[in-house]
């Protein structure tokens, strides 16, 4: 039975990659047509490219993981190539340099399926992980190789590269939280004092992962990360509720949460700031607010069926190559455009929580769904911001902003939900 | 867990949904909203992409064009004449918005009329039907008036009294619109700045923008009121004959020009611009009788021509003037309380041609659609009546004899019976602006002309005639060539 759901499987996967290849190469011609009114010379090699940088993807998950699931690494390609386009047709120069990345993350999310065999081999090295997780969050504090870029201090600079380490850290923590939660979910499940209806479990059991989540809390604020304190907050919460199932965590996570915020944004004066342009950015129309007032303009001028790539003028909005780049596709592609990659990362949520569904194990299951909840919860804080649902807090759109960190940090992310659907087919034939 | 995931999977199936709700509110239910927006410049931008009618002399001389360019833009405003008709034309800038008719005349140009949509295809196509600007002014008469002023500071007006079609507006210093238009916006907002910073201030328009103290044109309206009101006639009152005159309430007198003594009646004041005796003629009139006629000429409103933003020519408010009979003598004279733009004397020059009704001023004579067809003309309209038609008979007379004999000599077009009145506005340091007001042919007039030259060294009342009379004289001949019956 393996042998025909494997073929399926990559069958169905290379066909999607060609799709998403041709959509891909096609925005490319008219981005370039709307821009300089020429089919770029390189189209050629351009399609080569994007086609063998997948199809290489492809055909390591081929030797790999010959059961996993077909659709995601196609809607990530996608993503990535819709990404791309964008940033070329608003920087070339970062364009060459998102390439490069691209390429790296492919690497790694080869080397991510030769690395891990087995998602259960992951288990194994939990305090690591979590040592890791944390070195990788306070590295940036470390004087000499932090750095400090738009007035938040998470990045690395080591000679001449340069990196995000929380991009990485995301993923490092959600498997050490996996990992953990899984063994002491019982403990944590029980109930050890009744408030009304809410259930709160024996302190000395809830201890480590307060610490360890205030800890990240803590970095993130000292690093003035806001959008990754938010993403590892909605993590944290939601993999504890998942894994004791216990809803008074959510709860308890959204009280903490709403204390915390409005503690910030009366403390800090960049959270209030935040905030307050969140509720009226037409009042700072011109500073403060520009940012998002311009990413409103370029949507409403998309409208329904966009301008056209290229065609439109989303470069007044400042950081449109990363934070911003929803915006560029919205007003190019309109309403039509922007609901796709919506749409798009609706199926990568909905593959990988099928993923978490059908695992055999506590621990394949909570990593699957961790790993899904970060994709999600980072593209809807992204987007949300970009549109005014929530504050805005700069965090990357998972494999469509510029950015390097982002983009193979994302693909390692991907090979962890592929193996974990790989194993998920793998027991089922050893089921009887 | 499961259930646990399958509720992720709900949540997150909200939140997404929330996202696109937002998306649709931003897209397609507020889109209008922002799009009008005024710190969103998609708009201009979108313009600056389509095609845009032209505007044309009124002889066919292109003044502005759209031409392909190489740039995300795809077309850019070119102005072919370059600095000449700057102040009537405008601009189309990518970060200043537009200025004269490119901004008065926008709809028509960038073809949003919303007019005359004739087939299906073109509704959803939605192609602009962009139309052509034909102005009044013919571009020879445009280029007499800038040489004739030269390299001076001042304006130079002409109009025809009978419709108010401007025929010349002309201010210096000018500016190149061809580089506030670029599609190169750096070298925009850098000429920009540039013209910003210069103290000269060439992107002011002073035809219909910019004020001065009208000086002794303004007895034109002085005389008006006087012989509107029936207190003054050609024969009388006899002014006395003096040196200076002591309004009331003050021991101030208010002398001629060069100390002189002048006296008689109305047009023997006129013609050697008495100012004892028009200052007498302000306060024996009245406040309320000098401020309603000069209202009825135009003043204290901005002139309603085809151009954004005229300025208002403003004489106060009969109270302003009251137990200030000083003042009031002082305005008689076009000083201290009254200020006018150069094209509101001109509409009083053509006031008095036109047998006392100014007419609407324009610059836009005809808008044709890109197939040639006129789809707007414009409709000669009265704006005021100033005075009766046996008082502009009686000022034209006046006005005449001070071309013949008087301190407008200059102004005299060859072989045509010319009108005008000379005027030097003081500014207190050994400077004046010389103006000259005038019309021709007297006996049936086709051009009313009124010309400022700022700043000029001296402050007699030959100033006027020296130094704008010549000016007006060349652009009155030309206008009158231009302009046949």
């Amino acid at each position: 039975m393996i042998p025909v759901v494997q073929r399926l499987r990559r069958n169905t996967e290379l066909g999607l990659i060609l799709l998403g290849a041709v959509v891909t190469a096609g925005l490319y011609t008219l981005a370039s047509l709307g821009t300089t009114a020429n089919v770029p010379v390189n189209i050629g090699p351009f399609l080569g490219v994007v086609l063998a940088l997948l199809a290489g993807a492809h055909v390591a998950t081929r030797r790999l993981a010959p059961a996993s699931d077909g659709v995601l690494l196609p809607l990530a390609g996608l993503l990535n190539g819709l990404g791309y386009v964008w940033i070329a047709r608003l920087d070339p120069d970062l364009a060459a340099l998102q390439a490069v990345w691209t390429a790296v993350g492919i690497t790694a999310y080869v080397m991510t399926l030769v690395l891990v065999p087995k998602a259960r081999d992951l288990d194994r090295y939990r305090y690591t992980f979590m040592l890791v997780g944390i070195a990788l969050l306070l590295l940036p504090l470390v004087p000499g190789i932090g750095k400090t870029v738009n007035g938040a201090r998470i990045w690395l600079q080591l000679g001449p590269l340069s990196f995000q380490p929380g991009e990485f850290a995301k993923i490092v923590l959600a498997v050490f939280f996996a990992s953990y939660l899984v063994e002491k979910r019982e403990l944590l499940g029980m109930a050890g004092h009744r408030v009304g209806p809410i259930m709160l479990p024996e302190l000395r059991h809830f201890g480590p992962v307060l610490v360890a989540w205030g800890t990240s809390l803590l970095v993130m604020v000292s690093e003035r990360d806001l959008g990754s304190s938010l993403l590892f907050f909605a993590l944290f919460v939601v993999m504890l509720w998942v894994a004791t199932e216990r809803l008074s965590y959510l709860f308890v996570g959204g009280l903490l949460f709403a204390g915390g915020a409005v503690a910030a944004a009366s403390v800090f004066g960049h959270v209030r700031q935040r905030v307050e342009i969140w509720l009226d950015p037409w009042a700072a129309a011109t500073d403060q607010g520009f940012q998002l007032v311009q990413a409103t303009f370029a949507l409403a001028w998309g409208g329904i069926a966009g301008t056209g790539p290229g065609l439109g003028n989303p470069d007044r909005i400042p950081l449109v190559e990363t934070d911003f780049i929803f915006a560029a596709i919205g007003e190019e592609l309109g309403l039509l455009g922007s609901a796709g990659v919506l749409v798009t990362f609706l199926l990568m949520v909905g593959t990988g929580l099928r993923i978490a569904l059908a695992a055999h194990t506590p621990f394949n299951k909570l990593l699957a769904a961790g790993l899904t909840a970060i994709l999600g919860i980072q593209a809807f804080i992204i987007i949300g911001g970009v549109i005014r649902m929530v504050p805005l807090t700069g965090i990357t759109l998972p494999f469509v902003s510029y950015g390097g960190s982002s983009l193979v940090a994302n693909y390692v992310l991907l090979a962890l939900l592929i193996r974990i659907s790989a194993d998920n087919a793998e027991s089922e034939l050893q089921a009887p | 867990m499961n259930r646990q995931i399958r509720r992720l999977g709900i949540g997150l199936l909200v939140l997404y949904a929330a996202l696109f709700v937002q998306l649709n509110v931003i897209q397609v239910l507020r889109a209008d909203t922002y799009n009008d927006h005024p710190e969103n410049s998609r708009a201009i931008i979108r313009d600056f992409s389509r095609p845009r009618g032209q505007i044309l002399a009124a002889d066919g001389t292109v003044l502005a064009r759209s031409v392909p360019v190489d740039s995300p833009f795809k077309l850019q405003r070119e102005y072919p004449e370059g600095e000449l008709f700057a102040h009537v034309t405008g601009y189309f800038s990518l970060n200043a918005g537009a200025d004269g008719v490119e901004r008065s005349y926008n709809d028509a140009l960038a073809g949003h009329t919303g007019e005359r949509i004739e087939d299906i295809g073109e509704l959803l196509l939605g192609e602009p039907r962009t139309a052509d600007v034909s102005l009044t002014i013919p571009a020879d008469v445009q280029r007499v008036a800038r040489d004739a002023l030269g390299a001076k500071r001042g304006s130079v007006v002409a109009l025809d009294p009978r419709d108010g079609a401007v025929l010349a507006l002309w201010s210096f210093p000018s500016y190149d619109p061809d580089v506030l238009s670029s599609v190169d916006i750096d070298a925009a907002q850098e000429a920009r700045e540039r013209l910003l910073a210069d103290e000269a201030n060439p992107l002011l328009a002073r035809s219909y923008r910019e004020t001065y103290f009208p000086g002794s044109t303004f007895k034109v309206v002085t005389a008006a009121a006087g012989l509107a009101s029936g207190s003054v006639s050609a024969t009388s009152p006899v002014y006395p004959t003096s040196n200076a005159y002591v309004p009331p309430l003050t021991r101030q007198p208010i002398r001629n020009f060069g100390g002189g003594t002048c006296g008689g009646a109305l047009p023997a004041i006129l013609r050697v611009s008495c100012n004892t005796a028009f200052a007498q003629m302000g306060v024996d009139l009245g406040a309320e009788t000098l401020v309603n006629t000069a209202e009825d000429f135009g003043f204290n409103h901005a002139a309603p021509i085809d151009l954004p933003a005229p300025a208002v020519s403003p004489i106060g408010d009969v109270a302003s003037f009251q137990e200030n009979t000083p003042v009031l003598a002082m305005t008689a004279i076009g000083q201290n309380a009254v200020r006018s733009t150069p094209l509101q004397m001109a509409l009083v020059a053509a006031g008095v041609a036109n047998g006392g009704d100014v007419m609407v001023p324009h610059v836009m004579r005809e808008i044709r659609d890109n197939e040639g067809r006129v789809i707007d003309n414009w409709e000669p309209t009265n704006w005021t009546s100033a005075v009766r038609p046996d008082v502009a008979a009686t000022l034209t007379e006046a006005m005449t004899a001070v071309v013949e004999q008087g301190t407008a000599t200059r102004l005299a077009v060859p072989g045509v019976p010319t009108a005008g009145k000379t005027g030097t506005a003081q500014l207190g340091n050994g400077l004046s602006h010389a103006w000259i007001v005038g019309f021709a042919p007297a006996d049936a007039p086709r051009v009313a002309v009124a010309v400022i030259v700022e700043a000029q060294p001296g402050a007699s009342e030959q100033t006027g005639g020296q130094v704008a009379a010549p000016i007006a004289q060349t652009v009155l001949a030309a206008a009158l060539a231009a302009n046949p019956e």
